[in-house]
């Protein structure tokens, strides 16, 4: 009795350590498991500036969202994003891609508009600010001085 | 005869005005390229070069902007979620005075540019809404992108926003009026727009 008592006790030590590990594994890879519950709008850039699947969306600065996919349309990119029900986005909302820091990674950013017409799940997010080459600009900025 | 006749006046009527109806209404891009050349030959009027007639070329470039630009969508979209909350007067001061400080900035920088030569890279039409690429070149070969977000008012297409090299004008002043809002006042806000509009 007491020998199957440690059997199971071990069992479900095992168990548990399988689903934190399962838990943890979706937590980290910020994975969706049942359709998560928020929803999907897209957004037409000339330049993604290597936006990835997975890159956050932002607004005021507060992660809301993700990059559900980025693909090549038309020879520009078309990146779906992911973003939470409560967090409705106006018909005249800006989203630009944005740089963290200097040389670090891309992400969207959401400015919100004005509008009372809010963009429904699968619509387009019309105004859109690819990423700015940094580079190009300095260059530009260099080459009027000299 | 009589009845050929007639069909064949309406078949022509119906031609001429199929023909004619879209013309009419004009491509956003055909629509930016003639205020540009609008501006360009205000600037390029050997009578207006003189500084003593430095002011009436400005009104005249002004009055010429002003038909392609929507001043009233563009402040309301720099303003975002605080326009709402605006009252119809502060409203109606409120774009003039944005006005004024995007002529502030402007101006000089289209009067002082030497345009070389402007491409017109195609716009992507989206219902009443219209995207049309540019690109300038100025004479120190200096290549601007400029993109222009338009909107269909009746049969025209009004500009309210555009982008300088990525850059947006109505993201950049959406952010900045939504800082100092949230800083200090709609009201300050209004003052320093002022105090930028007098120095000029």
């Amino acid at each position: 009795m007491k020998k199957f008592n440690i059997e199971l006790a071990v069992g479900l030590f095992v168990l548990a350590g399988i689903l934190s590990l399962g838990y943890l594994s979706v937590k980290l890879g910020k994975m969706e498991i049942v359709g998560g519950k928020g929803y999907e709008i897209y957004a037409i850039f000339s330049n993604s500036g290597g936006v990835k699947e997975g890159s956050n969306i932002v607004i005021a600065g507060v992660e809301v969202g993700r990059v559900k996919s980025i693909v090549l349309e038309n020879y520009q990119a078309r990146a779906v994003l992911s973003l939470p029900r409560d967090v409705k986005i106006q018909e005249d909302a800006i989203a630009a891609i944005k740089t963290k820091g200097l040389v670090g990674e891309k992400y969207i950013e959401i400015t919100p508009g004005g509008s009372d017409k809010f963009i429904s799940p699968g619509g387009k997010i019309r105004e859109t600010q690819p990423s700015v080459d940094l580079e190009e600009l300095i260059s530009k900025l260099v080459f009027e001085k000299i | 005869m009589n009845r050929t006749f007639l069909i064949q006046a309406m078949l022509c009527l119906s031609f001429t005005f199929g023909m004619v109806a879209p013309g009419f209404a004009g491509d956003p891009q055909d629509q930016l390229r003639e205020t540009t050349d609008k501006v360009l030959s205000v600037l390029s009027d050997p009578d207006l070069k003189s500084p003593s007639k430095a002011k009436e070329r400005r009104e005249r470039i002004q009055k010429i902007v002003d038909e392609r630009f929507d001043w009233e969508e563009m402040a309301r979209r720099s303003l975002a979620r605080h326009w709402p909350q605006r009252t119809p007067e502060e409203k109606r001061e409120f774009v003039p005075l944005f006005k004024t400080l995007l002529e502030r900035v402007y101006a000089d920088k289209v009067e002082g540019y030497s345009w070389n030569k402007i491409l017109y890279e195609g716009e992507t039409i989206d219902g009443d809404y219209a995207a049309i690429k540019v690109k300038i070149f100025t004479a120190k070969d200096q290549t601007l992108h400029v993109e222009y977000r338009t909107w269909k008012k009746g049969s025209h297409w009004l500009i309210y926003d555009f982008s300088v090299e990525g850059v947006g004008l109505v993201n950049n002043y959406r952010t900045q009026f939504n800082e100092i809002i949230l800083k200090s006042s709609y009201q300050e806000l209004v003052k320093r727009l002022k105090t930028k509009s007098v120095q000029n």
